[in-house]
């Protein structure tokens, strides 16, 4: 191995016998201009929400969700697809995000989630990576569009205004904290799906199965 | 000290104020005193089920100085334990909206009832005048047939039953229907042709029973309410519970759903003899059980679509005139039939996956799993609605899982009184009180007999049922109709075709009976003001059996009387020798001469309990003004029908004091599960199970296929149209859309659609269009979003809303055997507006 | 083909609705058109989200919800309504917390959470459109009725 790559620097070094240096240095940007490019023009193929929901279970599930719901339709008529939320707009934290995403692929390939029930079985997991995901970045991919600085309170009920005033801008909370479940359908997030350790008031508020189980005894004694 | 109030704090108080003002609160300077003084405070009192669904909520309604003032959950009561869903609270208020009818109202021109004149006020003397000179010329002209009456499931029992004998005996017609007809004859026939007596053996107690609960074409989550809160609490509660909803578009019931189920309209009848098929591939059938208590009938194919004689599916149906026929087959003959049901016919054929199937079968193939299965209007409105009754109640008979605490088969009622009134008094066109029929001899006989009526008087004919009255009105063969407690025009289908032109017909004089202007009413040559709910003493019977009774809590508004008053009144106005014929007379002379109100309703019995029967503590206005207890006198005539006869009811005053009995009532014990040995005391000795309205004691398993429905989209109306309610609105929402906050909530009907049909289509939500069919159109707004999720190619319109009315869009197909119209299938197109 | 049925609809409902709009007396409240014919279908209006508390008509009455609850969430997975009002969570929301009457079974026995039979909220909270209802209502509260009869009392003691 050692040897080979010895041979191959030895070869790279010496001049070229055939080409000219303008050949090889115009003949090496475009075809780099064109390498980047197909490899750009594949990845934002990737990043449309038409290859999203090229497959059943995407299509079928999680974009049927979006479509009641604000990020679909809204008054102003910006509408925010799949990458928007999903895929980080910076570059390397895009291709990071793509290069994590080919174990979906590989889910698709292989069937993991192919019927409604498996996907409402995997539901928790996934939805609890993307929270996780938002949590770390501050929920970077809601910032690209909803900033604190551009918040118009006149425009909000007073509701959110004093919450947003009060998690948002003191960096108690950050936007999925509150807004889980904004464009898609919750998972199952009872204590029997979550298990009980896991319990986190910033999430929405589940129910808690085997609810004679809470019932006061004392009470039922002490009457 | 100074307090300082924020620009925000002074806004808010601002609106506060405003707010108050509205709600008609004065905020002034001066503090309001607390009154505490009791005996003003005070309020009284008492019980009344709720005015709207089968459900049968118990309320307290409390009033002070002649007016509701509150109403709350009744915490005694069984069925509801103290809770009430959004109507039901707001019931205080559904007497009060603004255009209360207050005096009679008739059509006149130049001083005299013209058929296209102006709505004039006339006293109850000239209305009636009028009427019974219609009524009369009609008779005279047409005989019996020639006079309808549309009724309801929620008249009270007496007024049910002084209709039905107003018409079937006095004059002599069965063309007397209600408009449970809509909503539940087939479960009706179902019921008969399966076990032989109307209405389910179990009772709403399975709901605390049952391990697992399916949904047929329900949406309990919003119709009711009351049910769905002991079904969650179950299901919530008990974590191995799970819960099946079946249903051509996502609904509220989804919400609780362990498998939900969405299939394409009209194959629920495939789906039903897969799990029969599953059942017996899986070898799960409980042999025991079928060999004592059930037979295996093949029932007649291609029936028809209870469309006018001439259509050409009607025209080309071969068994329409037998629809109701069966013969008797064998186990294997049953098993071979549904052995072509297999798991991927059905998917394909149903668009529902093979797990989801098999999950669905598996809960009542499980014998370790109680299943309480659940119906309404999807299995009811349905072309092939008795079949479906029929079939579900196979998967229970299959399983031995029926009649026993939590194994329960349970069709839910749409009305208040569908069952205690136009079930078991029999207000239909072919009935009789306690599943008497008409057409058989000894059933008239016993009717003539308990009514102290000559031999003969009530006909053998069987009348028009509600979408055959409409015809007739059209085609002018019923020519004088009365509708009494309901808004036909908004709820029978097909009414550009069919109602609309029946009612318009100059040929015809139509009466309507309402507490409010609907649009029935505007379609009426004669309006009468009536009272309503706690304004009257009355009685309802609900799904489950239970009869409840309530008193009169306060006045009518104005000149407003209860039906019942009208339809005694009216009575007054005819003799026999006017509306019987000869033979009767002249075989019973004692009968000559007099007035039907003296026959009918002065025959020793109906006015056997003096007012001194009366409670002191409340008014009764019927009674003071015919001179005895008419509701306790109609009441105890009736029970002798059923008394005896596994429809047992309690004495009149027994039910003023308890929160309702389940009938059958014997020896003062309710039955909360018939044909179960444990707490039926019909079930013949020596048995665990007796289906004792059938011969030998046995249901019937019925061998039926899945057939096509009546209309289905095509290129030209490409999306189906299904039709139903709204939680917040009760029916056509002449009470509900009367109660502001009720109106707010939701205040028009909306197109639910899929968010990619309406963007092909162009449309984005809010989007104002037209749902158009072959027979008419309305305008509506585009939903994408909201409580629905539909599936492409269907659409959802409610119709409580007078301003669209979709039953202008719908189709007058039926089930041939029940005759109940399918308001959940006809195909439609779209079209911006 | 298709045109000329349409066209012969049209023509129809117009010879139909002619007719009967010439006999229609303007009873029906809640109509603004005649019976055959349709009016325009009202606009869809957001829900109201002013977070004033509306005054009850009776201690009973569930209060309408103040605020707007479009794609809220309550189901086998999540409840989202309870996400501000359940007892533990109201510090943080500043939302009132359900009434302790949830708290209670069918029988009337006191659980150390809401009961499951309260769980879907909208059965008895509704959020209200700001739609003016076609017809006026005439209830009167307890408040109004005494103080009615106390003026009437007043009177008749003058």
């Amino acid at each position: 191995m050692k040897t080979f790559l010895k041979k191959f620097w030895a070869a790279m070094r010496l001049p070229s016998t055939h080409f000219s240096l303008g050949f090889l240095t115009l003949g090496g940007f475009i075809c780099g201009v064109l390498f980047w490019g197909g490899f750009n023009t594949a990845l934002e193929a990737t990043n449309t929400e038409a290859f999203c929901v090229g497959c059943h279970e995407m299509e079928a599930n999680v974009y049927a969700d979006l479509q009641t719901t604000v990020h679909w339709n809204n008054s102003s008529g910006v509408r925010a697809g799949c990458p928007d939320c999903h895929v980080p707009h910076n570059w390397t934290d895009k291709i990071a995000r793509k290069v994590a995403a080919s174990k979906e692929v590989y889910g698709w390939l292989f069937g993991t989630i192919d019927t409604e029930e498996e996907f409402e079985a995997h539901r928790l997991t996934m939805a609890r990576r993307e929270w996780a995901r938002f949590r770390a970045n501050d929920s970077l991919e809601c910032r690209n569009c909803h900033s604190y600085a551009a918040m118009d309170f006149a425009e909000q009920s007073q509701r959110a205004s004093d919450q947003h005033e009060r998690f948002l801008a003191t960096g108690e909370r950050t936007c999925i904290d509150c807004h889980a479940g904004i464009a898609h359908r919750l998972p199952d997030l009872s204590e029997q799906a979550r298990g009980p350790a896991s319990f986190d008031d910033r999430m929405p508020f589940t129910r808690r199965d085997g609810i004679p189980g809470t019932r006061l005894q004392v009470y039922l004694d002490g009457h | 000290m100074t307090v300082k109030m924020t620009r925000r704090e002074a806004l808010k108080a601002k609106a506060v104020a405003a707010a108050s003002a509205a709600a008609g609160i004065s905020t002034g300077a001066e503090a309001q005193n607390l009154v505490t003084d009791r005996e003003i405070t005070e309020l009284k009192w008492s019980k009344a089920p709720c005015r709207f669904c089968g459900t049968g909520c118990s309320v307290m309604v409390g009033t002070k100085s002649g007016r509701v003032v509150a109403t709350h959950g009744d915490a005694k009561a069984p069925v509801n334990r103290g809770l009430n869903c959004v109507k039901g609270y707001f019931l205080s208020k559904i007497m009060y909206g603004g255009d209360r009818l207050t005096q009679p109202l008739l059509r006149k021109r130049d001083g005299e009832f013209h058929k296209d004149g102006e709505f004039e006020p006339v006293s109850w003397d000239e209305a009636f005048d009028i009427m019974a000179e219609k009524f009369k010329a009609t008779l005279t002209e047409k005989g019996p047939d020639g006079v309808g009456m549309f009724g309801s499931g929620q008249w009270t029992v007496w007024e049910g039953y002084a209709a039905a004998k107003l018409f079937k005996a006095g004059f002599r017609s069965n063309n007397i229907d209600p408009n449970a007809r809509h909503c539940m004859a087939s479960a009706v026939a179902g019921f008969m042709r399966t076990f032989g007596i109307d209405e389910p053996m179990g009772c709403y107690d399975d709901f605390e029973h049952a391990d697992a609960f399916v949904l047929w074409g329900s949406n309990m989550a919003e119709m009711h309410p009351i049910l769905w809160t002991r079904l969650t609490d179950r299901r919530l509660s008990y974590p191995d519970t799970q819960v099946a909803v079946l249903s051509t578009y996502e609904h509220r019931s989804f919400d609780l759903a362990d498998i939900p189920i969405v299939f394409t309209p009209h194959t629920d009848l495939a789906i039903l003899n897969y799990i029969a098929n599953y059942i017996i591939q899986s070898g799960r059938v409980n042999e025991e059980f079928l060999r004592e208590n059930v037979r295996f009938q093949r029932g007649r194919t291609d029936i028809g679509y209870g469309l006018r004689p001439d259509h050409p599916l009607e025209v080309a149906s071969v068994n329409s005139a037998e629809a109701n026929e069966s013969d008797e087959i064998s186990f294997d003959n049953y098993a071979a039939f549904v052995a072509d049901y297999d798991v991927d016919t059905v998917s394909e054929l149903s668009g529902v996956s093979k797990s989801k199937l098999e999950a669905l079968a598996e809960l009542y193939a499980d014998p370790d799993k109680k299943v309480m299965s659940l119906w309404t209007m999807g299995f009811n409105q349905h072309v092939r609605g008795v079949w479906c009754n029929n079939l579900v109640y196979n998967l229970h008979l299959l399983t031995g899982k029926i009649a026993t605490p939590g194994n329960s088969p349970f069709s839910l009622t749409g009305q208040p009184s569908a069952c205690g009134t136009a079930r078991e008094v029999g207000t239909f066109a072919h009935r009789l009180p306690a599943d008497l029929v008409v057409t058989d001899p000894e059933h008239r006989a016993t009717a003539e007999q308990i009514w102290k009526l000559p031999a003969g008087t009530v006909p053998e004919k069987v009348g028009a049922h509600a979408v055959l009255q409409n015809r007739h009105l059209k085609d002018g063969i019923i020519n004088a109709y009365w509708v009494q407690v309901n808004n036909n025009m908004q709820a029978a289908p097909n009414m550009m075709e069919e109602t609309l032109p029946g009612y318009r017909n100059p040929e015809n004089f139509i009466v309507v009976s309402d507490a409010y202007p609907t649009v029935t009413c505007e379609a009426a040559d004669l309006i009468l003001p009536t009272a309503m709910w706690v304004e009257k003493e009355g009685a309802y019977g609900n799904a489950e059996r239970r009869t409840q009774f309530w008193h009169q809590l306060v006045d009518a508004p104005g000149e407003s009387r209860s039906d019942l008053w009208q339809l005694m009144e009216f009575s007054k106005r005819f003799t026999t020798d006017e509306v019987w014929p000869e033979e009767i007379l002249a075989e019973n002379p004692d009968y000559r001469g007099r007035t039907l109100y003296e026959v009918l309703f002065e025959n020793g019995q109906v006015n056997a309990y003096p007012l001194e029967d009366i409670d002191d503590d409340y008014a009764n206005d019927e009674a003071q003004h015919f001179g005895f207890y008419v509701q306790k006198g109609l009441f105890e005539e009736y029970a002798r029908f059923g008394r005896d006869h596994g429809h047992d009811l309690a004495p009149f005053d027994t039910y003023h004091e308890v929160r309702g009995l389940r009938w059958p009532v014997v020896d003062g014990q309710e039955t909360p599960w018939r044909y179960n040995a444990d707490y039926d005391p019909y079930v013949s000795e020596g048995r665990k199970i007796d289906f004792y309205g059938k011969p030998g004691g046995r249901a019937n398993i019925f061998e039926l296929p899945y057939e096509p429905p009546a209309e289905a989209p095509d290129d030209e109306y490409p999306f189906w149209l299904s039709t139903g309610r709204v939680l917040e609105h009760w029916h056509s929402g002449s009470m509900t859309q009367r109660v502001p906050e009720l109106h707010k909530a939701v205040p028009n009907a909306l197109v639910y659609m899929h968010p990619l049909d309406a963007r092909e289509m162009g449309f984005n939500r809010g989007s104002e269009i037209r749902v158009i069919s072959r027979r008419g159109a309305i305008r509506s707004r585009v939903e994408t979003a909201g409580r629905n999720r539909v599936p492409r190619g269907l659409v959802f319109v409610p119709w409580f809303d007078a301003t669209q009315l979709i039953n202008k869009v719908t189709l007058d197909a039926t089930d041939p055997i029940s005759k109940q119209t399918d308001f959940k299938k006809c195909a439609v197109r779209l079209e911006a507006v | 083909m298709r045109q000329s049925t349409l066209a012969l609809n049209a023509v129809a409902i117009l010879v139909l609705s002619a007719g009967i709009a010439a006999t229609q007396s303007d009873v029906a409240q809640l109509r603004s058109a005649p019976l055959a014919e349709n009016a325009e279908a009202p606009p869809m209006r957001a829900q109201m989200d002013t977070d004033l508390r509306q005054v009850r008509n009776y201690p009973e009455q569930p209060p309408v919800i103040p605020h707007a609850i479009e794609n809220y969430q309550v189901d086998l997975n999540a409840n989202k309504c309870l996400t501000c009002h359940a007892r533990a969570r109201t510090g943080q929301s500043q939302a009132p917390m359900v009434s302790v009457t949830h708290y209670t079974d069918r029988d009337g026995q006191v659980l150390g959470a809401i009961s499951a039979r309260r769980y879907f909220c909208t059965q008895c909270h509704v959020p209200q459109h700001p739609d003016d209802p076609a017809v006026t209502n005439t209830f009167v509260d307890i408040d109004t009725l005494l103080a009615e009869e106390a003026a009437r009392g007043a009177q008749a003691d003058d």
